[in-house]
């Protein structure tokens, strides 16, 4: 081991070098010392086969919580940096493309390393939390029941915390996420940047975090808190142990599914899986149970040996989707590949729920629900990254109920099934939540505007301390499906959270809202709409085709109409002027392109009596 | 191989003294050094086309650019007198050479009447002097008028004048006055042509980043109308979408075009269309020189497209079967107020029109954007304003 206790603690970096270095030294700085210094050497742990040598209280665990676009990936590495993990200037815990893009995390995971400290050897976690609001929420939630993750705050510059969870007082913060009793350090922008603060915030997490309070010697208890799926060995989940220790071949079972595994492979994280033989209370890493579906690893699940008995952690959280849409492939063909595409990323991600649509102009897809915008978003472009698929997003539809005067009742999803003969319905039902808001007064107004608007019933309204309201409304589902619980969090700037429960379904005056062009109905532009909504939605969409129906040989009249009855129009002015003004020599060879060009694209188009209907303006009805 | 059908030549002269910030044709301004390594470069041409070609009889000329009265008059002399060995001119050949007004002196003219040029046109574009500036032309409207009247003073019977519309910031009413001062000045020929944003040219730029406003389009057909009916006022014949001529002075050499007649181009960018086949040569006036300046010619008889190949500048080939050439033959000539001859075309093909294009004919008529009448097809005043809407549909 080159690491020799006998030397104490590494002197400070300004000792080394006479000043405190800045933010551009850092890099540099890393370099020299982590080669010439001989108390970090690289790789320390991969050289460790064991983690037996650290007990509960030379364990801490940690995690760093911040905005999104704080730095805290960027953090997280210098840490791994300095105590040696990795080289300098990787920037590792971020691994996917879209995450690498958008600057965001999308996985958490944790990552091991070994802190020096008064000559003792610490085995530090960090586990990385996604820096998107649902997300973390629930990751700091889940860790609630172990009372031993240290947080670590990150402030920006000029200490206009944009930190979504800090407010004035941090104590508000802790009593909202019921973490009275964890510890919090924060990290101020000066320490940040001087790479002496990185081994100094190091030791504050040592002093501050209380270290696991399980023991090794009861019956195992372990939480899974993240899983991934990888191509040749399965489900990768990582877990933390509570009490007891798991290794290689220790049978165990999960608390919610009942599933048994016998264990593969036990290990530390460390960028990549680094194995040893067993894993120790208060210790965090991965197991492989040989699990080949994802959807078997939930997030909050407690594992414990097969057999014994086993109080299970509580915080198992089933995710709910909050956001919907239906993924069409651009065209049936694709069909297969999309697919496959999809069954392929939803092992991945087992936080999205699939169910089986159709539409009369797309034919067959899916009604997939996310957690957030942002996670529709990430998830979408990864679909299109990763698997070269290409997707309509559409908005998506709910299914609706229809009561005919005989007794018999329907549930249709599509417009194309709305009852013709109207006489014979005794009247339409949609379907309903029951929506729990929990929101900050300051927010009361803007929320309950919101719930107004979106065609919602107040329940209730219960103060729960001086400045905590509780909300519950009933809401119509089609008003939710789209962006509901991201309109409460953009209002409120995250401090609402939003949760929801079906609740049957009530009457509601549905109607079919059509397209009409130049006369004629277009099927696939039909929709069925709350009969409040019609106008509005009408207007709205005779606007986008007006943009983007191109001027042709004729006016083009475009329509809504409810029956018979026209609810919004626009028009498109015949095209007066088309012809190339100059064809002489030169100009001929690139007219003809042109013209070739403009025949295919007239290819391309739907006819709809005598109106040419781009793919581009039928989508900008339809599309997200 | 000897060309029997007497074919059009056209003469690239790609030098600018400034650049017109809508222009995407193959000029340069600030490459006057070239010249005269340029103006050997095309005598080289002209004479390797020449041998190739077998000494074809040549029965139009038009020296275009850029902006060929930039050129010094005595290249222009030496150019013709390349092109009088190389090749079999005509002897009533109409030659044109485009000029721009503010290159007019006495002697320049008299030197282009000597070596035989016959026909002049005069970009002019607006007798409007702040439209002028906006396009960044290098003459105001009196230079025009002067320069038009010397042009007519030294000689030349045979004059066009072009002119632009849909230009931003004209209304209606400056274009009114154009139209007025042009039909005063009663030139032989006029050619109007609506502005194009061609892309990568700094007008397009500044109309994208709303430095300039998008010029209107409806405002354009209507521009484009009122010159239909102001013109009737002259003895012009609107023959071409963009040409009125008086009479006996329509342009034989742009009706070669527009008949899908052989023409053949010399000097960087220029295209040609002989036999089957319609190429280009390379743009850059550099590489050009540096071509031609490494050849030798080489054997004649082979097929047409080998032949081409062996002219070291040409750049780009196509090959065009008789499916294309028949539907190109279409789209060109409609543009004609003769229209397309059914007579001319089953000549030439066989089978009139009718025969291989009965349904889209009939779509026309309906769409009342083309008539049929005993001798020819021709576009209907709609038709002539959506041109492009009938060309595209002969393509199958």
């Amino acid at each position: 081991m080159m690491c020799d206790p006998r030397l104490g603690c590494p002197p400070p970096v300004e000792r080394l070098y006479g000043y405190v270095p800045n933010a551009s030294d850092v890099s540099y700085l890393t370099t020299v010392s982590l080669r010439r210094h001989p108390f970090y050497p690289k790789g320390l742990l991969h050289r460790t086969t064991s983690s037996r040598g650290f007990p509960e209280e030379r364990v801490r665990n940690f995690s760093i919580v911040a905005h999104v676009d704080h730095g805290k990936s960027t953090l997280a590495d210098r840490l791994l940096e300095t105590t040696g993990v990795i080289e300098e200037g990787r920037q590792v815990l971020d691994h996917l493309p879209v995450e690498r893009e958008r600057g965001i995390t999308v996985k958490a995971q944790s990552a091991s390393m070994v802190h020096l400290h008064r000559g003792h050897r610490y085995l530090l976690n960090l586990i990385d939390t996604p820096g998107h609001v649902t997300s973390a929420t629930k990751c700091l939630a889940l860790w609630q029941p172990l009372r031993e993750l240290c947080y670590w705050w990150m402030l920006n510059r000029v200490f206009k915390l944009k930190l979504w969870l800090i407010s004035c007082s941090p104590l508000r913060q802790t009593s909202q996420l019921f973490l009275s009793s964890t510890r919090l350090i924060f990290l101020s922008p000066t320490l940040r940047e001087s790479m002496s603060s990185y081994t100094t915030s190091l030791d504050s997490v040592l002093k501050r975090a209380y270290s696991p309070s399980g023991s090794r010697d009861k019956p195992l208890c372990v939480l899974l808190f993240d899983s991934w799926y990888d191509h040749y060995r399965g489900v990768v989940c990582v877990v933390a142990v509570k009490d007891g220790s798991i290794g290689v071949g220790d049978e165990v079972s999960s608390y919610h599914t009942g599933l048994s595994y016998e264990v593969a492979e036990v290990g530390l994280l460390q960028t990549k899986r680094v194995p040893i033989p067993r894993l120790y209370s208060g210790q965090v890493g991965y197991v492989l149970l040989g699990m080949r579906n994802s959807t078997e690893a939930h997030v909050g699940d407690t594992f414990y040996h097969t057999g014994s008995k086993v109080t299970p952690l509580p915080g198992f959280i089933a995710a709910k989707p909050m956001v919907f849409a239906g993924f069409y492939p651009m065209d049936q063909s694709e069909y297969p590949v999309l697919r496959t595409a999809l069954e392929k990323l939803t092992l991945n991600d087992s936080s999205v729920s699939v169910f089986q649509d159709s539409s009369v102009a797309l034919g067959q897809g899916w009604r997939l629900g996310f957690l957030g915008l942002l996670h529709m978003d990430v998830f979408r472009q990864r679909l299109e990254e990763e698997f070269d698929a290409s997707i309509l997003v559409t908005t998506p539809s709910v299914p609706y109920k229809v009561v005919f005067r005989d007794g018999s009742e329907q549930t249709f999803l599509n417009p194309a099934q709305f009852p013709e003969e109207v006489y014979t319905v005794e009247e339409f039902r949609e379907p309903v939540v029951l929506g729990t808001l929990v929101t900050p007064d300051e927010h009361l107004g803007k929320l309950l505007s919101l719930c107004q608007d979106r065609r919602g019933v107040q329940q209730e309204l219960v103060y729960m301390d001086q400045s905590k309201v509780l909300l519950k409304y009933t809401l119509p589902l089609s008003e939710v499906v789209i962006d509901f619980n991201d309109q409460v969090k953009s209002l409120s700037s995250g401090y609402a959270s939003f949760d929801y429960e079906e609740h049957g379904y009530e009457p509601a005056p549905l109607v079919k809202l059509d397209v009409m062009l130049n006369g004629r109905v277009v099927d696939a532009l039909a929709s069925v709409v709350h009969r409040d909504k019609a106008y509005s939605t009408g207007k709205t969409i005779c606007g986008k085709l007006k943009d983007n129906i191109h001027r042709q040989l004729f006016e083009v009249a475009i329509q809504a109409a409810i029956g018979k009855r026209i609810i919004a129009r626009e028009t498109v002015k015949a095209l007066r002027k088309n012809v190339t003004a100059k064809c002489y020599g030169g100009d001929i060879t690139r007219k003809m392109k042109l013209l070739r060009k403009q025949k295919e694209g007239k290819k391309k188009m739907k006819q709809i009596g005598n109106v040419e209907l781009s793919k581009d303006a039928f989508l900008s009805v339809i599309q997200r | 191989m000897s060309s029997a059908e007497p074919i059009s030549l056209y003469v690239h002269i790609p030098f600018c003294e400034t650049k017109c910030p809508y222009c995407d044709f193959n000029t340069y301004a600030a490459i006057e050094p070239l010249m005269p390594t340029y103006v050997a470069a095309l005598k080289s041409e002209i004479a390797l086309w020449g041998s190739l070609l077998d000494g074809p009889e040549v029965h139009t000329v038009f020296f275009g650019g850029g902006t060929p009265s930039y050129l010094p008059s005595e290249d222009i002399r030496h150019t013709m007198k390349a092109i009088t060995t190389a090749f079999n001119l005509a002897p009533c050949a109409e030659v044109t050479l485009e000029a721009n007004p503010g290159d007019f002196t006495a002697d320049k003219l008299a030197a282009y009447l000597d070596c035989g040029i016959n026909r002049l046109s005069i970009g002019i574009q607006s007798f409007d002097d702040d439209l002028l500036q906006t396009l960044g032309r290098r003459h105001n409207a009196a230079d025009a008028v002067h320069a038009y009247r010397q042009a007519a003073d030294a000689g030349f019977e045979n004059i066009s004048i072009d002119l632009m519309y849909g230009l931003p910031y004209q209304n209606i009413q400056q274009w009114q006055s154009t139209l007025a001062q042009a039909l005063e000045l009663a030139p032989p020929h006029i050619s109007m042509y609506c502005l194009t944003l061609e892309g990568g040219t700094p007008m397009e730029r500044w109309v994208d980043q709303g430095s300039m406003p998008t010029p209107d389009a409806d405002l354009a057909a209507d521009m484009y109308l009122m010159a239909q009916d102001e013109m009737r006022h002259g003895r012009y014949r609107h023959y071409e979408i963009s040409n009125w001529a008086q009479p006996g002075r329509r342009s034989q050499h742009n009706l070669t075009y527009w008949r899908n007649d052989p023409y053949l181009g010399v000097g960087p960018g220029a295209h040609s269309y002989l036999g089957d086949c319609r190429f280009s040569a390379i743009k850059s006036p550099r590489e050009y020189i540096r071509r031609m300046q490494s050849v030798s010619p080489d054997s004649c008889g082979e097929p047409m497209r080998a032949m081409i190949s062996s002219v070291p500048v040409v750049d780009e080939i196509e090959q065009i079967d008789t499916p294309l050439e028949m539907a190109e033959t279409m789209m060109m000539g409609l543009r004609l107020d003769e229209g397309i001859g059914i007579a001319g075309f089953k000549e030439r093909f066989g089978e009139p029109p009718s025969h291989f294009y009965a349904d889209t004919l009939d779509e026309l008529e309906r769409l009342e954007l083309l008539h049929t009448q005993e001798d020819a097809l021709r576009l209907t005043h709609r038709g002539r304003m959506l041109g492009n809407e009938v060309f595209s549909r002969f393509f199958n």
